[in-house]
């Protein structure tokens, strides 16, 4: 974890001709290269939080440190074009093609011509878009690629910081997933310091490092990662803003790899039917998995032992429920409640790690 | 009423510089409507309460009878260019003026607010994405200032300058059919004819709305 990249202290933002302010003494750090999310019902001040981060909104009190400088005493616009900015209605220009948007920035800055379109085909691959729209206006593209091509454009001159109000909103939810794994992604690679705001929780599990949830009128209710926020909640408002669901939330957060993984009822193909009768009954169940080394060969149901003289002599049937090791335990759980047996068994590749059952799921939302 | 072929043989030469005369103080009272309605739009558009104001007096000029404009004129500029001018660039103020402010009110605040966001002066985001895209609107109010302009410079002719009014009058004052109707038929021929170039104009210069409709 790095120094805190964006800083707000005690920012408090009162609306003229309102009584009670929108934002109330916010205290808030964002560690260099993290996500931060904020996260709130309507009227929470999120919106306006971010906005004063790049001056949209002055504040009425208190101080904003970006960089390690007061945003306060910068221009206004020199400000801005250190930092990306990607709206909702994304807000492209419609008359100027997606290489021209991309390059707004770098523009401004008075970048010569060529270090420009350089920086524009390769953020046209970082974003995945295809060249060919390079020379398309925005209302060629889809609301997906429009969305990749504000997230370049916002890019495009590597500010260290971006300021995101609630980027995915405008596009159908399973592109939107889509998007929010890319995003991940090139996160992954640029390592920026991400504010971005949103009113959908998952949204917020999923894309923070760390969650702000905020109540109505600006009060930071809590902050921290995702993770402790839903073991955690430190209040009732934030409990019911994660909803009744949040252990399962939370399931959805932990890979596999991190919990302990059981052999289950496995043998090798070397062990007699009589061997495999003793794991079932340990087991509990009426079937045994046949493991060689480190691959699964398949199940057999005891029935199907009968005459056999070991495991390896059985017709085997292949597993219908395997989950890659780096799937989250909720889509473990999935996959174990779907299957016949309540278990699953986990791969790496081809590699068999071990058995997941609902027994060690159910152990895991306990703790 | 039979027209005169011959006449029409004969007076090619002058229809043609006549035509000259008639563009040429068309393109002067749009060209000065335009900037003075620019100007008077982007005080409109920095406070917003001068908006009212500038449409009433535009809108009070543009009811004015062209030909008691001409006459209220004359004695303060004579029978000159200048009169004939100010009383046209007056007509093409309200349509122009009102066309560019409704034109840069309808860019969508999120690309105003992209644009402050990535650090675009006030200046630069008037120049570089309001005026562009309000361009279409601009261009639909020229077309209209400058279609009835050319209607109106016929009229001209009343305070000493030349155009197509030439004709008319002197076809009205002499009884001939055949002259009045030139001047007639040639002013509603250029009409059309710009009307034609400034859609083309348009298209050209905002390639962003040929392609959606292709799209």
């Amino acid at each position: 974890m790095g120094e805190a990249m964006i800083r707000l202290e005690a920012v408090t933002k009162q609306y003229d001709g309102t009584t009670s302010p929108a934002v109330a003494g916010l205290t808030l750090d964002v560690p260099e290269g993290e996500i931060a999310v904020l996260v709130g019902p309507s009227g929470c001040g999120k919106t306006t939080t971010l906005k004063m981060i790049n001056r949209l909104i002055e504040p009425t009190a208190g101080h904003i440190v970006v960089a390690g400088r007061r945003v306060g005493d910068m221009e206004a616009h020199e400000l801005r074009r250190g930092i990306g900015y990607v709206i909702q209605q994304i807000g492209l220009f419609p008359h100027r093609t997606i290489a021209e948007n991309i390059a707004t920035v770098p523009k401004l800055l008075g970048w010569p011509r060529a270090r420009i379109e350089e920086r524009v085909d390769e953020l046209i691959e970082v974003v995945h878009l295809e060249a060919e729209l390079r020379d398309r206006y925005p209302a060629e593209l889809s609301g997906g690629q429009r969305q990749r091509v504000g997230v370049a454009r916002a890019l495009a001159a590597d500010p260290p910081v971006m300021l995101m109000d609630e980027p995915f909103g405008a596009v159908d939810p399973i592109i939107r997933s889509a998007l929010q794994g890319q995003f991940l992604e090139l996160q992954r690679e640029v390592n920026k310091t991400v504010v971005l705001v949103t009113h959908d929780i998952d949204e917020a599990i999923r894309l923070g490092d760390k969650v702000a949830i905020l109540n109505v009128g600006g009060v930071l209710e809590q902050y921290g990662p995702p993770e402790d926020v839903l073991r955690e909640p430190a209040n009732e408002f934030v409990a019911e803003f994660l909803g009744r669901d949040r252990g399962l939330k939370r399931l959805g957060l932990i890979p596999i790899h991190a919990v302990d993984l059981e052999p289950g009822p496995s043998l090798a193909p070397a062990a007699t039917p009589e061997e495999a009768r003793q794991v079932m009954a340990r087991h509990g169940v009426d079937w045994i998995a046949v493991v060689d080394g480190t691959r699964l060969l398949g199940w057999a149901p005891d029935t199907a032992l009968v005459g056999a003289a070991t495991l390896g002599d059985v017709a085997l049937r292949p597993f219908r429920t395997v989950i890659s090791h780096d799937a989250s335990l909720k889509e473990a759980l999935d996959a174990v409640i779907s299957s016949r047996s309540l278990a699953a068994a986990v791969l790496d590749g081809d590699v068999f790690l071990g058995m997941l059952t609902a027994e060690t799921i159910g152990r895991e939302i306990v703790q | 009423m039979t027209i005169d072929w011959g006449w029409i043989a004969d007076h090619v030469d002058d229809m043609w510089s006549t035509t000259v005369e008639h563009l040429i103080l068309t393109v002067i009272a749009v060209t000065v409507g335009l900037v003075l309605s620019l100007v008077l739009a982007i005080v409109a558009l920095r406070w917003r309460r001068s908006y009212a104001p500038i449409t009433w007096v535009t809108g009070v000029l543009y009811t004015i009878p062209s030909l008691a404009l001409f006459t209220f004129l004359v004695p303060v500029f004579g029978l000159s260019l200048l009169t004939a001018e100010v009383a046209l660039v007056s007509y093409t103020l309200l349509i122009l003026i009102r066309n560019i402010v409704a034109g840069v009110n309808g860019v969508p605040a999120h690309v105003i607010e992209a644009s402050r966001g990535m650090g675009m002066t006030d200046r630069r985001i008037f120049l570089g994405v309001q005026l562009p895209l309000a361009l279409p609107a601009i261009i639909a109010g020229v077309r209209i200032a400058a279609v009835t302009t050319i209607g109106l410079v016929t009229l001209t002719v009343l305070v000493g300058q030349g155009g197509y009014g030439v004709f008319i009058l002197r076809g009205i004052r002499r009884q001939f059919l055949t002259e009045a109707l030139v001047g007639t038929v040639l002013s509603v021929l250029m009409a059309v004819a710009v009307d034609v170039v400034l859609i083309v104009v348009e298209q050209w210069a905002t390639p962003w709305s040929r392609r959606r409709a292709a799209s």
